[in-house]
């Protein structure tokens, strides 16, 4: 065993170093995610009237324990914490853990860098420990971090320990799952694809399970829920932790074993030969539909999928209401409806499944930079084809793609919910969905002006999205005014089921998107091409 | 005669790189051009601003009488290109990539088509992630050579390809040629343009620094002789028209310009000849000529006298050096 990982320690050395750069911002985020909750918490919410009307606002809202969880304890700052970053951040650190895994793992070998050390003097395991090691090492990097920050900022020393190590652990157990996807795919892309697919499945599993009313034990079914159970300021339990650390020694093991069989280069599934002749590949539009074919197909299954879960939880959501004291006093006073309610939960999910397009749409265009850095649209560009129309072939598909996987969406959850509940209206929903849809648009468009015009700046629309996300789920829980809350497009979307829709902010929408893209193709015409 | 390619006084800066530095470039109708220079010269620099992928700080540029910036479409469709590192998409065939790129530029020549892929043995059914970097390259080569086109550019267009390919590759640009078509050969193998180019321009720091015919550029290189006299001279100083003579018992290694040849084979016959070769210069002196000086740091032995400032304009010292450099502690023989 001891020759399998000879050269470990040299390679980690110079990996790590490499790597850090990547690394930090992931740890400064999910750090700050947690120390900002509890700074915030005495400022925003200072008296226990505040408090209360917060626990009761959450309470209302359903979609917001899809996302973060059951609120435990609102009453105090760690508890707070406890409820915002700890799903969250449990979910970021396994995005950090599988990227970092893939990165060193998986890229290097498609682009021929692994080549040079698997020909030096390594262990045949120790191109997989070295960036398995790394993220282990992140993930605790994160957790002393983070647990530094927040105690800093106020928070009590056990109760932030204690939810910096469920990021740490989840950190750990997706590294094993990166681990393994990156034996499966056949490239690096596909790894990450495999992997992040399992992490979002275990994500929205969890939070599933915690909007409805599923029984207590179903939450020990998504390794989320077990980050869960270990309940920061809420008990401190640290026991589960430990199985968390036995899924990711197994899945790790369980990797070095597909790794032992596998080629070099290759995925476990062998790859296959393709048609001899160009077909409908050869169009500009032909081509970026064909190189996306792949996304395209896996996103609209998710969708349908995410639709599925969210149909069924726009149905279940009713029983939470009548159970909810304050919420059947409003009801009962004639101030909202129980169809209200479940429609204004309808809206912030299909505004939630909006963010997710977003992230598939800008993804897509960022692509395109990818595309071109490596030296692949110099070919095109050398053809008899225009800027202009290269750049539209990809654009169009990265605005249809996510409009499209909305509508799926909605469609589904429209089916599922009338299906269940004949008083819920498919149209309705279906036309909520179409109404998201032009704020996914803008940010789209945000990261077709960057790559066309600013390249080097392309990382912005990414952060766009998380800072759109932000705003429009926590944003008015924290009472922010509407001029910052209306940053994120999703904050123009309006309710269709209103007695008179103010459709004005879909035409600013628009307006912005057609700007950034008009910005992105002058851009891109103007600039040299591959630096 | 309209030159297919003019480029006049060319600059185009990096950040503080001047990558080119006021570069000049006629390539003629009907002419394999070779563009000649070391990784880092400006060659690629050079040809992405002939495709219109980066915009010339300075300077005029005409691709077959358009402007490649503005003109790209319609200049396109009458021009192919072959990188000299294909990047293709991993998940499309070698097939896919080659009809892709094809009916961009308008598209294939189909017995053109099935003749390449039949001569240059591409499988084109595999994927861009599984070609090796030699494939890759024929998969550029056979799209470029199977389009119907006025001008290639190519660009260090055998790299990777093994030594078969690279003789069925000069015989298919020398068809290309025959054709009447122009072609841009960039290159760092000497041989290759030998064997195929009708003019070279030599690239430096991004500059031209020689260009011409290679017989015209060959005039201006001295050819070496390697002789075997039966009485050898006591002394070379006789011998006015040698350079860098040099003498070991019977045999005689010297250069000679193009013009002293006749006399040369004259007071050689005084000394009865009985062997001589005599290499004609090679397009390897003429490269080294200009980058001589660069490789004179480290062949040289360290009394080496200092040199004529680097880069004098076809100044005859570098190459000296080189000669100099060859045989490091010999004696010059003071032949001048």
């Amino acid at each position: 065993m001891r020759s399998a990982v000879v050269g470990f320690r040299p390679l980690l050395e110079v990996s790590l170093k490499q790597d850090i750069r990547n690394t930090v911002p992931w740890i400064a985020l999910i750090s700050a995610l947690s120390g900002s909750s509890v700074l915030a918490f005495g400022w925003i919410f200072p008296d226990a009237a505040s408090r209360a009307d917060l626990t009761a606002t959450v309470a209302a809202n359903p979609a917001l324990s899809l996302i973060f969880g059951p609120a435990r304890d609102l009453t105090t700052a760690d508890g707070f914490n406890a409820w915002r970053a700890g799903a969250l951040g449990a979910f970021f650190a396994g995005l950090m853990a599988i990227f970092i895994v893939v990165r060193n793992s998986r890229a290097p070998e498609d682009s021929g860098q692994s080549e040079l050390i698997a020909a030096g003097v390594v262990g045949r395991q120790t191109r997989l420990a070295v960036p398995v090691a790394m993220a282990w090492q992140a993930s605790l990097a994160l957790g002393v971090v983070a647990s530094g920050v927040t105690v800093l900022l106020g928070g009590a020393v056990a109760d932030s320990i204690t939810l910096a190590a469920t990021f740490t652990a989840s950190g750990v157990m997706f590294a094993g799952v990166a681990a393994i996807a990156a034996q499966l795919g056949s490239d690096a892309r596909s790894a990450s694809s495999i992997a992040v697919s399992v992490l979002g499945v275990a994500f929205v599993a969890r939070g599933s399970i915690d909007a409805s009313a599923a029984p207590a034990w179903t939450i020990w079914l998504t390794p989320l829920g077990w980050t869960q159970e270990v309940r920061p300021a809420a008990g401190n339990t640290w026991w589960p932790l430990l199985l968390c650390v036995a899924l990711a020694l197994v899945a790790v093991a369980a990797a070095a074993v597909l790794h032992e069989h596998r080629d070099f280069g290759l995925g476990i599934i062998p790859p296959r030969g393709g048609p001899a002749r160009g077909g409908a590949v050869v169009t500009p539009w032909g081509l970026a539909i064909r190189l996306n074919k792949g996304s395209l197909i896996a996103w609209s299954v998710a969708f349908a999928l995410l639709g599925t879960v969210f149909g069924f939880l726009a149905t279940t959501i009713g029983s939470l209401f009548a159970e909810n004291p304050d919420i059947s006093r409003l009801i009962a006073a004639g101030g909202v409806t129980e169809a209200g309610l479940v429609f204004e939960f309808l809206v912030t999910i299909l505004k939630l499944v909006g963010i997710i397009a977003a992230v598939y749409g800008v993804q897509m265009v960022l692509r395109i930079h990818a595309e071109e850095v490596d030296f692949r649209v110099e070919p095109l560009l050398a053809g008899a084809l225009s800027r202009r129309r290269y750049l539209a072939s990809n654009v169009v598909v990265a605005l249809v793609a996510p409009a499209v996987a909305v509508l799926i969406a909605g469609t589904v959850i429209g089916v599922v919910a009338t299906v269940r509940d004949p008083s819920v209206r498919l149209d309705e929903i279906v036309r909520q969905a179409a109404a998201t849809v032009p704020a996914v648009w803008v940010h789209v468009a945000l990261a077709v002006a960057l790559v066309g015009a600013a390249p080097g700046k392309r990382r912005a629309a990414s952060l766009a999205v998380v800072v759109s996300f932000g705003l429009i789920i926590l944003g008015p829980i924290f009472n922010l005014w509407d001029w910052i809350l209306g940053i994120s497009p999703f904050w123009h979307v309006p309710n269709v089921t209103a007695a008179s829709p103010d459709l004005s902010g879909l035409g600013w929408l628009g307006l912005v998107a057609t700007a950034l893209i008009a910005a992105g193709f002058a851009g891109f015409r103007r600039r040299d091409i591959g630096t | 005669m309209q030159p297919v390619i003019r480029i006049e006084r060319l600059v185009k800066s990096f950040g503080h790189v001047r990558a080119l530095d006021g570069l000049d470039l006629d390539v003629l109708p009907g002419e394999v051009h070779g563009f000649l220079g070391p990784n880092g010269a400006g060659k690629s620099t050079t040809i992405r601003i002939l495709l219109g992928l980066l915009r010339a700080d300075s300077g005029a540029v005409t691709v077959l009488a358009s402007d490649p910036w503005r003109d790209v479409v319609s200049l396109h469709r009458r021009l192919a290109y072959v990188p000299g590192d294909v990047s293709l998409w991993p998940g499309l065939t070698g097939g896919e990539a080659i009809d892709l790129l094809g009916h961009l530029r308008g598209g294939l020549d189909e017995t053109r088509r099935a003749h390449l892929v039949d001569r240059f043995e591409l499988d084109p059914t595999k994927r861009g992630r599984q070609y090796s970097k030699g494939n890759k390259q024929k998969v550029a080569i056979v799209a470029a050579l199977a389009s119907d086109v006025e001008l290639l550019i190519l660009d260090e267009p055998t790299s990777g390809l093994d030594p078969l390919m690279e003789v069925i590759f000069q015989e298919e640009i020398a068809a290309e040629k025959a054709r009447g078509r122009t072609i841009l050969l960039s290159s760092h193998i000497l041989s290759e343009a030998e064997a195929l180019a009708d003019r070279v321009s030599i690239i430096r720091d991004g500059r031209i620094v020689e260009t011409g015919t290679l017989d015209a550029l060959r005039h201006r290189t001295r050819t070496t002789i390697h002789a075997v006299l039966a009485q050898p001279p006591a002394s070379l100083e006789a011998l006015t028209c040698l350079q860098d003579a040099r003498l070991e018992g019977d045999r005689l290694t010297a250069s000679v310009e193009q013009d002293d040849l006749s006399t040369a084979m004259a007071e050689l016959a005084g000394y009865s000849l009985t062997a001589l070769t005599v290499a004609p210069p090679s397009l390897e002196d003429l490269f080294l000529r200009h980058y001589g000086e660069e490789l004179r740091p480290a062949l040289a032995g360290p009394d080496e006298p200092a040199a004529s400032p680097p880069g004098s304009p076809g100044g005859r010292g570098p190459a000296e050096h080189r000669h100099r450099a060859d045989s490091p502690g010999t004696d010059d023989g003071g032949a001048r």
